[in-house]
């Protein structure tokens, strides 16, 4: 039944530990450059605000596939040499998912209300104050859900480094099916993995949404 | 004009309502109060057939809810609601909520349903409102086109769910004379509210409910000055201050 | 120090390949709008099965949610692709895989149940963030519920959600870029076809960003131009 997964589980296994790394390596990356991002993204600086909003909007009409084969082109050139498939990989990762990090933090930032900043004023706190026990936490619990599941999509994109030859879990899969024709169990166990890991991260994002209602 | 005897409801194993017994006449106004969660919202929506019950019985002007010849929308063209979120139609104008109920239900024609629509814009004092939309309204001037909105299908009985508490204090006020005037004209009315000097002013009767039961039942003068149960008093030391 | 890389933007217009792109462009915008039809039916009805009084309509169509939200589109096109003729037994596999332009048929449906299962999403919030007093107000007034949903509900939610599927409308040109996997000879594929033909492909997909970039304005353009035609009164959020 499971033949050709089982016969080749060490390898298909490998190319999931790829996808794991990739996925940890953009989001190590993605979630800092986000919240630059997403600060410059609120900035009164009329030189940070546009460059930054510009880049936003740039690379959120381009498709992630195109993201990955441009910096795969353009980096040998501003390098000058040519750049290994993950390297590559991992900075289209950083640069596209950074944008959308960035947008969930200026969403987050402005759901908190004037009121709730001035209330903090009101009872005497400081600008860094208010920012540390009042802006901070109730924009941070409002945007982690939203975190959570941006980086969900952020590890099943991880995926289309497939194509830029990086021997990731789909490569590994569709490799193994060339050679043994079992399309339905191999691309099938592929699936089934995404799913369980992504429906147990999603099930854990709506804890947290849950929580935040219930915290009025 | 409502009779309601010995009604229970549940939610799953939850009870909701505990054998409410209430008879209220035509013209009266009886006022509902008691604890968030006691039952108050489901006593109306019972009422005007948005809810279901288990046991017991409920008759408005004759007609028996639990009689399954009852005709559920026809019945509630016979009472009018308020909500505390206004939940007006955000994509009409005053006017367009107004009338919509009497062109679809009543079939009347446009003009017809306007022209009386104005009148009671009229009433509650908004008439230059006509074709704003929600959003561009204040929440007292809101309220009173739902309050416009119900009235335009000529009920025999308006029930209001906490009508104001969702309002500031100077538009409480423009609500609250709208139903002041409501009362006076011999409306039958049922009406949550914690707003003591409404009830004060025009209940024939007030209702304490808590966990789902009638606790206190009075007129005006008796149930405030000596609750019989201490759940009542200490309710009442709250809202009154 | 760069290679010493000489740009060659010609291969953007030049004799073949401008050709190549103006076909990728086409093929890119049959996908979305077919692929739009698809998901806007189905989510539509899968979305209202989410919010519907029937626990195992309720059920197939969460179900139907998780699944496709929860693998990688890449994940699907492959299975659909591959293993989908499979399932149909030896017999049928061989006369489906015969089939001209079968990668682009399967692309279109797989991207049409992909979004899909998020325009379900969009459909089944748009309705619960309505209140449950919203819809007693309507039927206190006397309404049926057929005429409730007619002039209230409906109405309502869909002030709600437009916006929310114009995000999503645009998504779709850009997912269907992953149908190049597969060799449909979309706008990405046309890109990287260049590139390998004249190792150009710095130039070839700057253009292909330019080109979704194009797009996604004439569709924002677009959108804008139809809701102030419409006029939508009362529409919620900018
Ligand atoms: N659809 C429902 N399913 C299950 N329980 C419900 C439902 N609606 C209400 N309840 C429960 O029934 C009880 C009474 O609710 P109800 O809304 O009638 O209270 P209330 O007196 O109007 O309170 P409030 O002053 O907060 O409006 C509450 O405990 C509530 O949690
Ligand atoms: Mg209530």
């Amino acid at each position: 039944m499971f033949d050709a997964v089982i016969n080749n589980i060490s390898y298909l296994m490998g190319g999931y530990w790829v996808t794991i790394k990739l996925a940890f390596f953009a989001l190590a990356g993605g979630i800092p450059l986000g919240i630059l991002v997403g600060l410059g993204r609120i900035s009164h600086n009329k030189w940070v605000y546009y460059p930054v909003t510009l880049y936003v909007n740039v690379i959120r009409n381009i498709p992630l596939i195109l993201v990955i084969f441009w910096f795969y082109f353009v980096m040998p050139i501003i390098i000058g040499s040519p750049l290994d498939p993950f390297p590559s990989a991992v900075i289209s990762f950083i640069i596209f998912e950074a944008t959308y990090f960035g947008e969930i933090i200026r969403a987050g930032y402005q759901s908190v209300s004037k009121g709730q900043i001035e209330a903090g004023y009101s009872t005497g706190l400081t600008y860094i104050q208010t920012t540390r026990y009042i802006l901070i936490p109730i924009a941070l619990r409002r945007m982690l859900p939203s975190m959570i599941t941006q980086s969900i999509v952020t590890y099943q994109d991880t995926c289309l480094a497939f194509v830029i030859g990086l021997p990731e879990f789909v490569r590994r899969a569709t490799i193994v099916d060339t050679l043994e024709v079992r399309s339905i169990q191999l691309f099938g166990f592929v699936a089934i993995i995404f799913l369980i890991t992504c429906y147990i991260a999603s099930t854990i994002s709506r804890r947290f949404e849950i929580k935040e209602q219930e915290g009025g | 004009m409502i009779q309601i005897r010995n009604m229970s409801k549940w939610y799953g194993n939850f009870q909701v309502l505990k054998d409410i017994n209430e008879e209220i006449k035509e013209g009266q106004t009886v006022v509902v109060c008691g604890p968030s969660g006691s039952g108050k919202s489901t006593l109306l929506r019972c009422i005007n057939a948005l809810e279901p019950f288990q046991k017991g019985e409920i008759i408005v002007d004759g007609q028996s809810l639990t009689d399954p010849k009852t005709n559920k929308y026809e019945f509630r063209t016979e009472i009018g609601m308020v909500f505390q979120r206004f939940e007006l139609y955000p994509h009409m104008t005053a006017l367009q909520n107004i009338t919509l109920a009497p062109m679809k239900v009543r079939k009347k024609s446009r003009k017809e349903a306007e022209e009386h629509a104005m009148r009671l814009l009229e009433r509650v004092g908004i008439p230059e409102k006509a074709h704003e939309y929600p959003a561009n309204l204040s929440g007292g001037q809101q309220q009173r086109v739902a309050i416009a909105r119900s009235l335009a299908m000529e009920p025999k009985i308006m029930m209001f769910d906490e009508p104001t508490s969702a309002l500031d204090p100077e538009m409480i006020k423009e609500v609250l004379e709208v139903m002041t005037g409501l009362c006076k004209g011999g409306m039958t009315m049922i009406v949550v509210t914690h707003e003591m000097g409404f009830a004060r002013e025009v209940a024939d009767e007030i209702i304490f409910m808590d966990e789902g039961s009638i606790i206190e039942r009075g007129t005006d003068i008796s149930f405030f000055q000596n609750p019989k149960s201490p759940r009542t008093k200490d309710f009442l030391d709250k809202i009154l201050i | 120090m760069g290679l010493a890389y000489e740009f060659d933007w010609s291969v953007l217009w030049r004799n073949p390949y401008g050709m190549y792109l103006v076909q990728g462009i086409w093929v890119t915008i049959k996908m979305g709008l077919i692929g739009w039809a698809i998901a806007l039916f189905l989510g539509v009805i899968i979305g209202t099965m989410r919010i519907s009084p029937w626990r195992w309509l309720r059920f197939l169509g969460g179900a139907y949610v998780e699944l496709f939200r929860n693998i990688p589109f890449l994940v699907q096109l492959f299975f659909w692709y591959y293993a989908g003729p499979m399932l149909f037994g030896a017999s049928l596999e061989k006369s489906i895989n015969s089939i001209i332009g079968l990668n682009y048929y399967v692309a279109i449906i797989a991207l049409g149940m992909y979004t899909a299962s998020r325009v379900a999403e969009h459909t089944r919030a748009g309705f619960s963030s309505i209140s449950r007093d919203h819809y007693n107000a309507a039927l206190s007034t006397g309404l049926n519920h057929p005429q409730m949903y007619r002039y209230v509900i409906i109405p309502y939610a869909l002030r709600i959600i437009i916006p929310t599927l114009t995000t999503e409308f645009l998504t779709i040109f850009k997912n269907s870029s992953i149908a190049m996997t597969i060799g449909v000879l979309e706008t990405t594929f046309m890109s990287y076809k260049i590139d390998s033909e004249t190792f150009h492909g710095l130039e070839s997909t700057t253009g292909a960003c330019l080109i979704y970039l194009a797009l996604g304005l004439a569709v924002v353009g677009l959108m804008g131009i139809l809701e102030s035609r419409l006029k939508i009164p009362g529409m919620i959020g900018r």
